[in-house]
């Protein structure tokens, strides 16, 4: 009994040996080689790039699509089209980039790009809707396509990584889908990782890395000490509490830059109290943005003003709000509530909302309870109700009043999809039940115009309109945190997309 | 045997049949579908019409009998469709996601068998001894710590300051230690108490004291008597820890990035991939009823009692 005893514990010293010399020389090969390892904050089981709502083979430079969002001024440019024009903007004419091969050494060419696009419409019917096309022809490096419905927005819409364009002859799109981008999938480990390794044809120049590893890990904590113990070179949103910790590490600089989301207070209008416009104004004046910004998000978060960041053209100067208890019970008082026994009421009814919120996001049941804190004060009762799926529960239910709701607003740099999704009677986002005729018509004609300073112009009245109107009371952009080795890593840039991430450009030093 | 195997065999069809179907009514009543997530309404602008339409394309405006059918028939050709969200065979998810999981409960286990039995043992022997106390102690500890927290903990110790292990992945044996160790440190607390209260019951047993009289090794007695005879309560909650462990090691896989099948059906519940759902419930229901099956046969050759009963009642020939 105590020999085997004996030899169980030798086995066991002698594998925690061979696991630590195996440590060393993992860490000795990284040394040699140049790559980096990015830590990703969403998992996905499946690399398809016209499917994987984690847009990991678009992130991770495996796929590219045909028009790309410039991060710096937050305008389309070309990407793997070369130029693109619409008369009526509905029919379309593409020139694609010449010379592009996809990683088998096929080349991509419009007949590649139809199929692609065929593939992802008829895959996802997301991108089906989202792009709206009837039909696309293809001659040699040319592209027709033709939408079902006048499309000014349609070129922005092909900014969405799912519209990614891969060689569809190669049919293993769940682990090894074939793009176009700098880096070619070497091995796929669902739900933990992607190896990738340089593709030297690439149309823009080989990447300067060899390879890199694009890992998932959800968990914040976890993501900050992959960083801290040099599993991970780049980590993406690292837990808030955790970038002091970083900060003091050699060597580590973590970048915060703000996004396209708006978290935003979303009144429902088929409330009988916030059907008066001077309510809606009271909740706006009543919401500490800076305070939230600071306290909530520790700095990492810009002030809203409006749905759109300020860095947006078609983000107009609003014009100064007044905020504050005073400015809140000021509009209480033109709305006709008095506060009797300490309680916010008009014909003897007292004034109360249901306020719902959500924890997938974790900062918008704090920013509810800040909310709570403060109308509180001013004598009106918050209840704060928490739900699963704010999109399911506020489409079914209308027992509610106000939300802490995230929402990204121009994610492919057109107002298009925002408006239409929130502001108008048909958008699936429309929780607050706004049906302005003023309004429709407006998101109407942004949707029939299509010379791009004319939609901004349009998106810019808009966006002012529903900003009078108090429609829905902007709280804040959050920013997005990454923590980096910049001992290590170089030519690193956090887009504020999100959306392009290993580049042929990202190198080692 | 063969007739115990048949009976078997027939209640776990009967089995899968009521689990399916009462699977099938939860969530199929729980509210949402999983339209909103598959027209991604977050990112792309969608219209109530469209949404809509693919309510009705796949059949959520279907009476739920029709609906669990449908789902029947495809299940009866062995077909358990593709997820809504990703296109995959479902059946290839759940058997790419169930490796990790069973390995890392088996980690778990084995680690769970490391410390329990000779800390349970221990403190059976010397009760009321300082070693009683320890154990009483990590039980203690165990029970009241929380897995996660645990987990950063190694992790922060093993991997950051010693360097020793990954902190995440599932790249060979080495990347297993971590969660296995988290998990089975979580579990250990009952296995010690337990282990110990059913050796100190064996150990009163008359047929040790017979033992002792034919003057039988202190070390025999214990193993080959009073340890055996313990087993079958630890194993009866071994095997519901088993169940438990495949289907709940989701906070584990999450802050190790394992990729087991926990964290891949929550994620499919909070996006309301039914198909995922009900493939996973089916295959969860099967592999819990193959354990416990498992264990109740292990009962005959670790409690000779309750081979003898069985002679004397004809069960066996």
């Amino acid at each position: 009994m105590f020999r085997k005893s004996k030899s169980i514990f030798i086995v066991c010293l002698s594998f925690f040996l061979l696991a630590a010399c195996s440590t060393e020389s993992a860490k000795e090969q990284v040394g040699r080689e140049k790559e980096v390892n990015l830590l990703f904050n969403f998992a996905t089981s499946s690399l398809d790039p016209n499917v994987d709502t984690s847009y990991v083979s678009l992130r991770a430079g495996m796929t590219e699509t045909l028009v790309h969002l410039n991060d710096e001024d937050l305008t389309i440019e070309p990407w793997l089209a070369k130029s693109w024009d619409s008369k009526d903007g509905q029919l379309w004419n593409f020139k694609l980039r010449e010379g592009v091969t996809f990683q088998n050494g096929r080349p991509m060419d419009g007949k590649a790009v139809k199929a692609s696009l065929e593939r992802a419409m008829k895959d996802s019917p997301a991108i089906k809707n989202a792009l709206r096309i009837e039909s696309i022809e293809a001659d040699g490096n040319a592209l027709t396509i033709k939408t079902e419905v006048p499309f000014p927005e349609f070129p922005s819409e092909l900014v969405h990584p799912n519209t990614s364009i891969i060689d569809v002859k190669e049919s293993d799109y769940i682990n090894k889908p074939i793009g176009t981008g700098p880096f070619a999938v070497s091995k796929f480990m669902p739900g933990t990782a992607v190896d990738l390794i340089r593709y030297e044809s690439y149309w823009d120049g080989a990447a300067k890395l060899e390879r890199a590893r694009f890992s998932f890990n959800e968990d914040a904590n976890a993501r900050s000490l992959a960083l801290e113990s040099g599993d991970a070179d780049i980590v993406f949103r690292p837990e808030v509490e955790s970038l002091e910790n970083l900060e003091a590490i050699d060597g580590v600089k973590v970048e915060s830059t703000s996004t396209f989301r708006v978290h935003q207070m979303t009144m429902n209008l088929e409330r009988k109290a916030l059907q008066d416009i001077h309510v809606r104004k009271a909740i706006d004046a009543l919401i500490d943005r800076s305070s939230i910004a600071d306290t909530i998000l520790h700095g990492h978060a810009e002030v809203a003003a409006g749905p759109f960041p300020s860095t947006f053209s078609f983000a107009p100067d609003y014009p100064k709000k007044e905020n504050g208890m005073e400015a809140a019970r000021g509009f209480l008082d033109q709305a006709g509530y008095k506060k009797v026994d300490g309680v916010m009421q008009k014909d003897g009814k007292p004034l109360t909302f249901t306020l719902l919120t959500y924890s997938s996001r974790a900062d918008l049941p704090l920013i509810a309870q800040v909310f709570q804190s403060d109308a509180g004060q001013l004598g009106i009762d918050v209840k704060i109700k928490q739900i699963e799926i704010p999109e399911e529960y506020m489409a079914a239910n209308r027992d509610w009043d106000l939300t802490t709701y995230s929402n990204l607003t121009a994610p492919r740099g057109d107002a298009g999809y925002y408006l239409n999704a929130t502001y108008h009677p048909k958008g699936a986002l429309n929780f607050s039940g706004a049906d302005d005729d003023h309004l429709t018509s407006l998101i109407d004609k942004l949707n029939v115009t299509v010379e791009q300073d004319k939609r901004s112009d349009l998106a810019e009245d808009i966006a002012m309109y529903v900003d009078e109107q108090v429609y829905n009371s902007f709280i804040l952009h959050p920013n997005t945190l990454v923590a980096y080795d910049a001992e290590k890593v170089k030519n690193w840039i956090t887009s504020r997309s999100e959306y392009y991430m290993l580049t042929n450009e990202l190198d080692v030093k | 045997m063969l007739r115990i195997l048949v009976r078997r065999f027939i209640e776990v069809v009967i089995f899968v049949l009521v689990i399916t179907f009462i699977s099938f009514l939860f969530v199929r009543l729980a509210p949402g579908d999983p339209v909103l997530s598959i027209l991604q309404v977050d990112d792309v602008s969608i219209t109530n019409e469209q949404v809509n339409e693919l309510r009705e394309e796949l059949g959520f405006n279907d009476p739920l009998f029709v609906q669990y059918g449908d789902w029947f028939a495809d299940f009866i050709q062995l077909d358990f469709g593709n997820s809504y969200l990703t296109n995959q065979p479902v059946m290839e998810m759940i058997m790419s996601g169930l490796p990790a999981t069973l390995e890392l409960a088996v980690g778990a286990l084995l680690v769970m068998l490391g410390i329990a039995i000779p800390l349970g043992s221990l403190a059976a022997l010397y009760r009321g001894s300082w070693i009683d106390q320890i154990s009483r102690a990590v039980s203690l500890l165990g029970a009241a710590i929380p897995s996660f927290w645990l987990g950063l903990l190694l992790m922060d110790l093993f991997a950051v300051r010693w360097g020793a292990l990954p902190t995440m992945g599932r790249d060979g044996f080495r990347s297993l230690i971590l969660p296995s160790v988290t998990l089975g440190l979580a579990i250990t607390s009952v296995y010690v108490r337990l282990l110990r209260s059913s050796l100190i019951d064996s150990l009163s047993h008359d047929f040790i004291r017979a033992a002792r009289s034919r003057g039988i090794s202190e070390m025999r007695i214990f193993f080959a008597h009073a340890f055996r005879y313990s087993l079958p309560p630890v194993i009866t909650v071994f095997g519901v820890s088993l169940g438990s462990l495949i289907g709940g090691v989701v906070v584990i896989e999450v802050i190790f990035a394992y990729p087991g099948i926990g964290k891949m059906v929550v994620d499919s519940i909070r996006s309301r991939d039914y198909p995922v759902i009900q493939g996973y419930l089916l295959v969860m229901a099967i592999v819990v009823f193959m354990v416990n099956s498992a264990v109740d046969l292990s009962y005959r050759y670790l409690n000779p009692e309750l081979r003898l009963k069985e002679r004397k009642h004809g069960k066996w020939s």
